[in-house]
């Protein structure tokens, strides 16, 4: 079969191509060129145990590779992507869903795009599929305007809707999805269908769908279920085409309380729709709205408090006024009269002597204190008829003012001085001690117990928790035996790497990379990062590094050596290392023995000489590779620092090289 | 209009103390306050802002055993397998703390800074009466909860529509808006019925801040 191709090989024409096995071939050279085509046929074979189809299915929206991860089948390719698998996943458990509630396929997949960009945000991450795949579908749903409410996926995917709601809020909006509010009117005719009502349902829906109109004209609605409004307006719409719908029947449909329905109802009577006959409802159409029933009822309790208060705070003073003034009376009037009598000269002084001018002197002080007292009645009278006054005008004031109430942004958040000094007050100095002088100790030496009591109720709590108890001890118990027998403690879960962004340069990304992670705590970063500089600065200006790079002394000519064999060290060591097993703490040891032999030049011969001693393979060498191995931080500073020094790029590359093999192991 | 932050909190509390004893205080005393606002501006009522709660941590700086707190104490309540921490009661001010091991504490229930910061050190001076090594370090307000009634209704849909960004707002689950300020990092609860519930603030200022920033904008999604 020809096809136009050209064999790569021989360069013919002939290309036959055999669609049961999926390859194609050149007739004249016989290479094959190509094997694992797609066809779009499906072929069986005998197999031991029966027929098979011939190759591995390719789904059509698949981007390569092979994809045969079935379910409860285990991977066979190893080319598919873990990100192909999830929204395929997703795919089939959207479809499922969808169905369940009855959305077309076109939902489903626009359920699947939402899933695909939360996938590429990762906003999966630490959330359960269910609720995921339950979100896409209701964000789908609501901006679709489809009659699902938020319970009904829920109960679909048997999950919590509180969780659904909050995944489906932090999606819609890491998304930034603009959902339109929920509009009761869209569940009219879905519940309405459920009602039973037959031939009439449409009727019925319609008027429903004009109650519900109007009580979102009213301002019923916000804040509220839509299925409560649904239900209200239902319940009217029927019984006012003659079905008897009970509550619990419209209940048992909209799956609301039975108090909120009927909270709901009265509210819809309370507003002048409300009051309407049903002929007059059907066709006046009130032009004024009204205010959301709880705004009313807040303004209902405010009155009620004002009115309170406003008698209360009255008879009180009132009470208070009379007690006070009849105090400051008493004075008064005595003094008064004092002065009264003065002017009668001595018969004041003189009245207990004599009985007739006590009883003269008695009768004028009482004439005298009627007076006063009927003058000081009448102005208290007075005052108080007048304060009333005011009060009653405060009163009416504050009432009618409530509707056209405006905050004043500027009063609302002055800071008054006592504020502030509630603030000072609150900002305690840091001190540490604690400042004691304003408590009062004895009301806190009422929270002590003494002895006995503390006896008491430590028995009491110990009965009350002894079952932990006796597991807090088991678990004591085995957490001892654990460490006894060596076992090493449970390692912490790492946290998720993040996600490092592109960076522009070569340095910028390699910084990045050592920020994210230490490759190894050998490494001394602050050179590294020196290094990096380094290089900057050699492509810049080379000449002045460069006259560098020769070693000119003798010392210099030494340390390079024995920088070169340091590679060969760690080497050894990692190939070493199965065979012979150093105990933990013993690595330790030497590390206190070692002292930097490079970062000394004097040492040098020392080491070399060790690097010689290797071959032999002896414990020493071993001892010495372990004390390379803990020391290696200083001795990389030491020569990483003599290079830089030098400036040396060759050197660099050495340095390079030595230093992956240790980080390796 | 003026808010009486001092009035709204310290105030009532006083009556709450001192219902019994309110009769023998002066009447005069009580009048002063109210009576020359009322007279200025007539028609308009106050607005106040009531703080509701004050969380505030503080440590002890000592590792403490609760098993003994618990039980020298009459005023907590100690169930390990339910929460790891003490917790202890207090009548006035009246106020929760949690007491932890680490000699980390957790006063709630304060209704202003005051309280709180009284009932904390009441905390560590019982803590310190109980033998205990006590510091009174890393005083801190965490969270203050406060709440106004701005008494005018206000349209959330329209408000969630184009502050969609900062609010939420499902009848489904929740009848309030949920506004999440960025600065002050506040979150709001707005309610059809004009009133607004403030949480996260650390400071009085946050909630000021708050309020001034909300205003204007429930004010332009006022319900006529």
């Amino acid at each position: 079969m020809s096809t136009g191709l050209k064999c790569r090989n021989c360069g013919s024409n002939e290309i036959e191509e055999d669609n049961a096995r999926g390859d194609r071939v050149c007739m004249n050279c016989g290479s094959v060129l190509e094997d694992s085509l797609i066809v779009s046929e499906v072929q069986f074979e005998e197999v031991g145990h029966g027929a098979a189809a011939i190759g591995q299915f390719v789904s059509a929206d698949s981007s390569g590779g092979a994809t045969n991860y079935g379910y409860g089948k285990f991977q066979v390719g190893s080319g598919t992507e873990s990100r192909e698998v999830t929204i395929k996943k997703a795919k089939k458990d959207i479809t499922l869903l969808c169905q369940q509630l009855q959305l077309s396929q076109h939902y489903a997949d626009t359920a699947l795009n939402f899933f695909k960009m939360a996938l590429s945000r990762h906003l999966t991450r630490g959330r359960k599929s269910t609720h995921i795949y339950a979100a896409c579908v209701y964000m789908t749903c609501r901006t679709e305007g489809t009659s699902h409410l938020l319970i009904d996926i829920s109960d679909v995917q048997q999950i919590c809707s509180y969780e659904l709601g909050r995944t489906y809020l932090k999606l819609s909006h890491a998304l930034c999805i603009n959902i339109p509010s929920v509009d009761p009117c869209l569940y009219i005719m879905r519940f309405a269908n459920r009602l039973q009502l037959g031939p009439k349902t449409h009727e019925v829906s319609m008027t429903a769908l004009r109650i519900v109109q109007r009580m979102k004209k009213d301002c019923m609605h916000s804040g509220r279920r839509p299925t409560g409004l649904c239900g209200a307006a239902l319940l009217i719409a029927a019984r006012m085409h003659d079905f008897s719908r009970t509550l619990v029947d419209v209940i048992g449909v909209v799956k609301i309380h039975e108090s909120t329905l009927r909270k709901r109802l009265s509210e819809f009577a309370e507003t002048p729709s409300g009051g309407l006959t049903l002929e007059e409802f059907m066709t006046v159409d009130l032009e004024r709205e009204q205010d959301p029933p709880s705004f009313k009822a807040a303004r209902k309790k405010d009155r009620e408090r004002i009115k309170d208060m406003g008698e209360h705070e009255l008879t009180e003073l009132q009470k208070e006024i009379d007690a006070h003034l009849e105090k400051d009376l008493g004075k008064y009037s005595s003094s008064v009269i004092r002065q009264l009598t003065q002017g009668k000269g001595e018969t004041t002084a003189s009245s207990p002597s004599t009985p007739k001018s006590v009883s003269e002197n008695d009768l004028e002080l009482e004439e005298s204190r009627q007076f006063i007292e009927q003058s000081n009645a009448e102005v208290i009278k007075d005052l108080i008829a007048s304060n009333e006054d005011v009060k009653k005008t405060e009163q009416g004031g504050v009432v009618a003012g409530i509707e056209g109430l405006r905050p004043d942004i500027e009063a609302i958040c002055r800071v008054t001085q006592s504020d502030l000094e509630d603030v000072e007050k609150a900002k305690q100095p840091a001190q540490t001690e604690l400042f004691i002088d304003d408590l009062n100790d004895d009301e806190l030496d009422q929270y002590v117990l003494t002895e006995e009591e503390a006896m008491s109720k430590l028995d009491l709590w110990k009965n009350l928790n002894a079952e932990y108890l006796l597991e807090q001890k088991e678990r004591d118990e085995r957490l001892a035996k654990e460490r006894e027998e060596g076992k090493p403690e449970r390692k912490k879960r790492k946290p998720r790497k993040k996600v490092i962004g592109p960076s522009s340069t070569p340095g910028e990304a390699i910084e990045k990379m050592l920020q994210e992670k230490k490759i190894s705590s050998k490494i001394n970063y602050e050179i590294l990062k020196t290094l990096t500089e380094g290089i900057g600065g050699l492509t810049g200006d080379s000449p002045a590094p460069n006259a560098d790079t020769k070693p000119s002394t003798l010392e210099e000519l030494k340390q390079q050596p024995a920088i070169v064999e340091e590679g060969p060290i760690a080497v050894k060591k990692g190939r070493f290392r199965p065979s012979y097993d150093l105990p933990g703490p013993s690595r330790k040891r030497p590390k206190v023995e070692a002292g930097l032999p490079v970062s000394q030049p004097v040492d040098e011969d020392v080491k070399s000489a060790v690097v010689l001693e290797g071959d032999d393979l002896d414990e020493d060498v071993e001892a010495e590779a372990e004390e390379a191995d803990a020391e290696p931080e200083a001795e990389a500073e030491a020569t990483l620092q003599d290079m830089l020094n030098k400036g040396g790029e060759d050197d660099d590359d050495e340095f390079g090289y030595g230093f992956d093999e240790e980080e390796e192991y | 209009m003026q808010f009486h932050f001092k009035i709204a909190d310290a105030e009532r509390d006083r009556d709450n103390v001192a219902a019994t004893s309110n009769a023998s205080l002066n009447p005069h005393a009580a009048l002063q306050p109210q009576q020359p606002v009322a007279l200025v501006e007539p028609k308009d009522a106050q607005h106040e802002i009531r703080l509701q709660n004050i969380v505030a941590t503080f440590s002890v700086n000592c590792e403490l055993d609760l098993k003994a707190i618990n039980s020298r104490t009459r005023n907590s309540e100690y169930s390990p397998k339910r929460f790891r921490g003490v917790i202890m009661r207090m009548h006035a001010p009246r106020c929760t703390a949690l007491i932890f091991r680490t000699g980390k504490i957790i006063c709630t229930g304060a209704r202003n800074e005051i309280e709180a910061d009284i009932g904390s050190r009441k905390f560590a001076r019982i803590l310190q009466k109980l033998g205990f090594p006590v510091k009174f370090m890393d005083y801190k307000l965490q969270n203050i909860v406060a709440t106004v009634d701005l008494r005018f209704p206000i349209r959330l849909e329209n408000l969630n529509q184009l502050h969609g960004q900062f609010s939420s707002y499902e009848p489904e689950m929740f009848p309030g808006l949920i506004y999440r300020m960025v600065k002050p990092r506040v979150v709001l609860l707005i309610f059809v019925n004009g009133k607004v519930v403030f949480t996260g603030a650390k400071s009085r200022k946050d909630i000021m801040d708050c309020l001034e920033a909300i205003s204007p904008i429930l004010l332009s999604f006022r319900k006529t």
